[in-house]
């Protein structure tokens, strides 16, 4: 009775896998898939990121499947390989490394499924079909010339750093110091990495206040560290001290237009991704893209007199 | 080791004392380990020993010792709960959204919006319900506590990303209208000078000491740690003892996880990542035994200290990242160290 229900159990299986086997031929035939793979969907930055492509795929007529790798570069191995059974017709990629990232792109393109990078690159060309990047060490600039004029070009402050194993991190940390180590009166008193992480920023800011009660200014690597720090000054009641974020996020700008910060540099990153899925479209339909493989976009300065306007990492 | 024992005992005027000096040491290392950091940064880190900065770490060590406090009753009966830093992320989420969004009613068809306090209270009940969950999959379906929570960490994870699609509740502070601010003075409310984590966590400290060290309870969850079979044979009802452990640690796990969300005013649904490894640390560090039945709440407490003094003075210096991590490891490693060397010494 019982190896008769295991039986009956495992031909349900099958023709259960058998019928999805079928649906999935059934959708290949109709619609092409495009893969959108990006570090994880619960930053509003990357989050925004997946829904420009995602937005423009279907626009288009494309079927799509997200997903996140949460910076491990094993994982998004892995979510390649399921992108190749799927066959898909394109992939969109926000990389997990731009070393450790290599092969999986190659994998892909070894059974003909082009890879469109976005936001990050990789470390080796002509395997990608294109790698459309912001201009982090632009962007950084601006974000610091921006912070020094908030801090009168004189004074302490803290710097933010990212994860430091991102690429990304250490190239905004440098483009802030190409600036920033230009005035002499801006003296940097603490240097911490919080992990790009709100609640690390903000218990890291609140130990550096205690040490270093003179600082003027925090610059964050990126807006969800500036929020911590914007929350921990606050906590304090230090108003008074010049906060600058990276990447244009909905919440720093509010904090922009409430005085809590100075200013943040828009990262295109809606646009960027919509970008890089036309990209692919004409790719798949005339083979080519007709652009270099290296496409670099500008960052823009979010401050006060622009805030208005952002959105969902876009200008209107 | 018996041998050793009997030696201490008979042995030279000598050996008795420097051994004595030793057991001494080790039994107070954890202690000595919170005098040592908090000696050394005093030293480093500038005004590290002022009065802000010690409330600013004893909210920070909050944070650590309640989620511990939790744990402690956990590895006591020998079990571990992988699943806080989930709880109190999913916690948070539960508690914005419930602010944000209120508490839809559809059999009503009204949407409530419930005050501070009765949010407080829901959000409890859900770390409560994870944690009779876990029990329930510990006695019930006999799954290894570890393979249990490690099940809950993901799907508490999960739900708490499911509640905004991945999105940060921001702002909680409330509607007048609603009669649902002040959600943010739970995490950085004043009393007395002190913050408000550090008043919960005092109460939560001493109510804890005196259940595990003077109540029946306690004693049962001291038995079941010790030896499950001579607990249950003694008529310790064992299945009662690990669902209520489980309950405590989920609902003091969704506490830390309302302080978090209201220090930020804010619920990120990756909050808490990783927290359930600190807690871990701590009880450990305080001198419990993973396999059970040895620690205390003051242990505990102790160790929570030592983490969060360790976490705060390292950032105040200025060492780098990787480091701290190096650091951190090595803390954790010379404890346990240490208290095999005390087991050995008896």
């Amino acid at each position: 009775m019982k190896r008769l229900r295991a039986g009956g159990l495992r031909i349900g299986l099958m023709a259960l896998a058998l019928a999805a086997l079928g649906a999935c031929g059934h959708d290949a035939k109709q619609a092409r898939l495009m893969v959108i793979i990006t570090p994880s969907l619960d930053n509003p930055f990357f989050g925004q990121e997946a829904a420009g492509a995602e937005a423009k795929a279907r626009e288009l007529g494309y079927q799509t499947l997200k997903f996140s790798h949460g910076d491990d570069a094993f994982k998004q191995s892995e979510l390649i390989d399921t992108a190749i059974a799927r066959n898909a017709s394109a992939i969109i990629l926000d990389n997990a490394g731009a070393q450790s990232s290599v092969a999986a792109v190659q994998k892909a393109r070894n059974v003909g499924i082009p890879v469109f990078l976005i936001d990050r690159e990789i470390a080796a060309r002509g395997i990608a079909t294109a790698q459309i990047v912001s201009n982090n060490y632009q962007g950084a600039m601006l974000g610091a010339q921006a912070f020094a004029q908030a801090m009168g070009e004189k004074g302490p402050y803290v710097e933010l750093v990212g994860k430091e194993s991102d690429t990304n991190a250490a190239i905004r940390s440098k483009g802030f110091h190409e600036v920033l180590d230009q005035y002499p009166d801006l003296r940097m008193t603490a240097r911490q990495s919080a992990n790009w992480s709100q609640s690390e920023a903000f218990t890291k800011v609140q130990s550096i206040l205690q040490a270093h009660p003179e600082i003027k200014g925090v610059i964050a690597g990126n807006d969800t560290m500036a929020m911590g720090a914007i929350a921990a000054l606050q906590g304090a009641g230090r108003g008074d001290v010049a906060v600058v974020g990276f990447d244009g996020s909905n919440d720093v700008r509010d904090a922009i237009s409430d005085g809590k910060a100075a200013a943040t540099v828009l990262q295109p990153a809606w646009r960027q991704a919509q970008f890089a899925v036309e990209l692919a479209d004409k790719y798949l339909r005339e083979g080519k893209t007709g652009q270099a493989e290296k496409l670099i976009m500008d960052c823009l300065l979010i401050t006060r007199a622009n805030a208005a306007q952002l959105s969902n990492f876009a200008l209107k | 080791m018996t041998e050793g024992k009997i030696l201490t005992m008979n042995g030279a005027g000598q050996a008795v004392s420097s051994d004595y000096a030793m057991t001494l040491l080790l039994k107070f290392r954890t202690v000595l380990a919170l005098v040592l950091v908090v000696a050394i940064f005093a030293v480093l880190a500038p005004n590290f020993l002022t009065v802000a900065n010690a409330l600013i770490m004893l909210k920070h060590i909050a944070i650590v010792a309640i989620l511990a406090i939790g744990m402690s009753f956990v590895i006591l009966t020998g079990g571990i709960d992988l699943s806080v830093g989930s709880i109190a992320g999913l916690a948070g989420m539960v508690a914005g959204a419930l602010i944000i969004n209120g508490l839809p009613l559809t059999a009503l068809g009204v949407v409530v919006y419930p005050s501070v306090p009765a949010v407080v209270g829901l959000v409890l009940l859900v770390g409560v319900g994870i944690g009779l969950f876990n029990g329930l999959l510990i006695n019930r379906f006999q799954v290894a506590p570890f393979i249990a929570t490690l099940g809950t960490l993901y799907m508490a994870r999960g739900a708490a990303m499911l509640m905004s699609n991945g999105e940060t509740f921001p702002n909680l502070i409330g509607n007048p209208a609603l009669g649902n601010e002040g959600f943010s003075r739970i995490g950085a409310g004043l009393l007395l000078g002190i913050p408000a984590p550090v008043w919960l966590l005092a109460v939560i400290a001493a109510g804890a000491a005196f259940v595990a060290g003077s109540t029946t309870f306690g004693r049962r969850v001291y038995a079941v740690g010790g030896s499950e079979r001579a607990a249950l044979l003694s008529g310790v009802r064992v299945d009662q003892v690990k669902y209520a452990v489980y309950a405590i640690s989920g609902a003091m796990a969704a506490l830390v996880g309302v302080l978090i969300a209201s220090d930020l005013v804010a619920a990120h649904p990756a909050s808490g990542e990783s927290f359930e490894l600190n807690g871990i640390a701590a009880v450990v560090l305080g001198g419990a035994s993973l396999t059970g039945g040895r620690g205390t709440i003051v242990g505990t407490l102790i160790g929570a200290c030592v983490i969060g003094v360790l976490g705060d003075g390292m950032v105040m210096v200025g060492i780098s990242e990787f480091w701290q991590m190096v650091i951190k490891g090595g803390v954790i490693v010379t404890a346990v160290v240490l208290d095999r060397l005390q087991e050995r010494l008896g």
